[in-house]
């Protein structure tokens, strides 16, 4: 009787192409689901391009980036619990050989896709509005940050999700999350001009030190090298902190 | 044999079952109180950018959150038509059933109106503590939201039938509601637009309406004609949609 021998490397499987081929057939097939999603931050802007003083506009940019980033959260929430809850693939996620870490790396890609896009189309637009061009670093800059936020906020969203008892409390659970933690940190205004009390709530949650930081950079609100240095490291240290809650809170089994 | 003789058919029979269609849907959405405590998180939002960044806009936005709350119930009404069909694969047993789809589509629709009449209260509430408004407006505020509910519902209704994947619903209803809810002048003067399409604007219900509640604000100068067209499209569009929703109900039904 013949033997099958399973090589290691298989049992690694190949989570992120998969993922990938997962979140491209999503948008190929509903080219609406590209749109849709990053549809509100445009909105937002839209709004407050009317409404606000044309000089907060790069903020607002930023602003929307950072947003549009820390929405992949909600879309993570809505593909793992659909995912659980509807498709019941959850077991079968657990029985593979892939881990729970390796999971939320690949719905975090998979949904990264969706938002690149209105990144991409954002990033021309602060390019363009910039009223000084910034320095060489502060793009790289914007992609580490926009990359830490992913992944928090990703973390987040598969730690609610495992936590969603129905279908029908994925859209009102994500859409409160995610838009009060944007509405906290001062994303599309400056911290400057929100009530006290509101200012030393937004210093809790890490999009305020990324927004604080990208605002310096781009010499939206100019900080000296000290300040930048500080809110960059409290960016890593509360995204640290909110990833490490996340994975505490995440049922990746029996959820 | 003697048979009964048939009951005269009266308009009451188009919409047969209309209670009963109305009390499942309240129910229904009262057990989702998340949902109706989130349905208004978009006006808060911009709500709190008017209050920061641009306080003299308050009322303005305010009473076109107003409105832009009853124009969303319509993206409700959508999702739960097709989560019905979709999901539950319950309109069989409706179109099965002696209750008229006149009826489904209105029951369902008002079982949604009333389930988040309740985050809407919050805003006219706020209003009333925070814009001195002039009586005419009040008077006028219930005709003109319940006409751009009439006119949003019916859409989202007749929509919900072209879906068959529940994931893609989210999408396209956002897109259309979003699209036409905050772009145009809702939650912002509609002064604010160019003239080139000011017309347009007072032709699409939920700014059309806003205009109107704007005018009575005096924060917008509306010419007589301007109100009359508002007024007439509001009306056309809303009965007229409406209409719609129902023979399209109808038509689902024989195609069935």
């Amino acid at each position: 009787m013949a033997t099958v021998t399973i090589r290691p490397e298989s049992t690694h499987g190949r989570v992120v192409p998969a993922f990938l081929v997962i979140g491209w057939g999503w948008i190929a097939r509903n080219p609406a689901a590209a749109v849709a999603p990053i549809l509100l931050p445009f909105i937002f802007l839209y709004f407050l391009r009317i409404i606000a003083p044309a000089s907060l506009f790069p903020l607002e940019v930023i602003g929307a980036m950072l947003f549009t980033t820390q929405n992949i959260g909600s879309w993570v929430l809505g593909d793992s619990a659909t995912w659980r809850i509807e498709c019941a693939l959850q077991d079968l996620f657990v029985a593979s050989p892939m881990s729970k870490l390796r999971y939320l790396l690949g719905i975090a890609v998979s949904n990264l896709i969706a938002a690149a896009p209105a990144l991409v189309v954002l990033s021309v637009v602060l390019a363009y509005e910039l009223p000084t061009p910034p320095p060489w670093y502060a793009w790289g800059v914007l992609v580490g940050v926009i990359g830490v936020l992913w992944v928090l906020f990703s973390a987040v969203g598969v730690a609610i999700s495992s936590r969603v008892r129905s279908q029908r409390e994925i859209w009102p659970v994500g859409n409160l999350t995610f838009t009060c933690l944007g509405m906290l940190s001062p994303l599309y205004y400056p911290l400057a001009v929100l009530p006290p009390l509101w200012q030393d709530v937004a210093r809790f949650f890490p999009a305020t030190y990324a927004a604080l930081l990208l605002q310096g950079v781009f010499g939206v609100s100019p900080a000296p090298p000290l300040e930048l240095a500080a809110d960059s490291g409290l960016l890593v240290l509360s995204a640290v902190v909110g990833i490490a809650i996340a994975l505490r809170l995440y049922r990746w089994r029996g959820g | 044999m003697r048979s009964e003789p048939a009951l005269p058919t009266l308009p009451p029979a188009l919409f047969r079952g209309l209670g009963a269609f109305f009390a499942t849907e309240l129910r229904v959405q009262l057990h989702e109180r998340m949902a109706i405590v989130t349905s208004i998180t978009v006006q808060v939002v911009l709500l709190i950018f008017v209050r920061i960044l641009a306080p003299g806009l308050w009322s303005v936005a305010l009473f076109g959150a107003v409105i832009f709350s009853f124009f969303t119930l319509g993206q409700r009404v959508l999702n739960e038509a097709a989560y019905i069909r979709v999901d539950h694969r319950l309109n069989q047993l409706y179109l099965a059933s002696p209750l008229t789809p006149e009826s489904y589509f209105l029951g369902l629709s008002l079982g949604v109106l009333v389930a988040y009449l309740l985050p809407i209260g919050v805003l006219v509430a706020v209003a009333v503590v925070t814009v001195p408004a002039p009586a005419i407006l009040w008077v006028a505020l219930p005709f003109l939201a319940l006409a751009v509910f009439a006119f949003s519902a019916s859409i989202g209704y007749i929509v919900s039938t072209q879906f068959r994947d529940m994931r893609a619903i989210w999408s396209y209803a956002s897109l259309l509601y979003n699209f036409f809810g905050v772009l145009p002048p809702v939650f912002y003067p509609v002064g604010d637009v160019p003239s080139a399409v000011r017309v347009p604007v007072l032709l699409l219900p939920p700014s059309g309406a806003s205009a109107l509640l704007q005018s009575f604000l005096g924060t917008a100068h509306l010419t007589g004609g301007e109100v009359a067209l508002t007024t007439l499209a509001l009306a056309v569009e809303s009965v007229g949609a409406l209409v719609l929703a129902m023979i399209w109900a109808r038509r689902t039904v024989q195609e069935a």
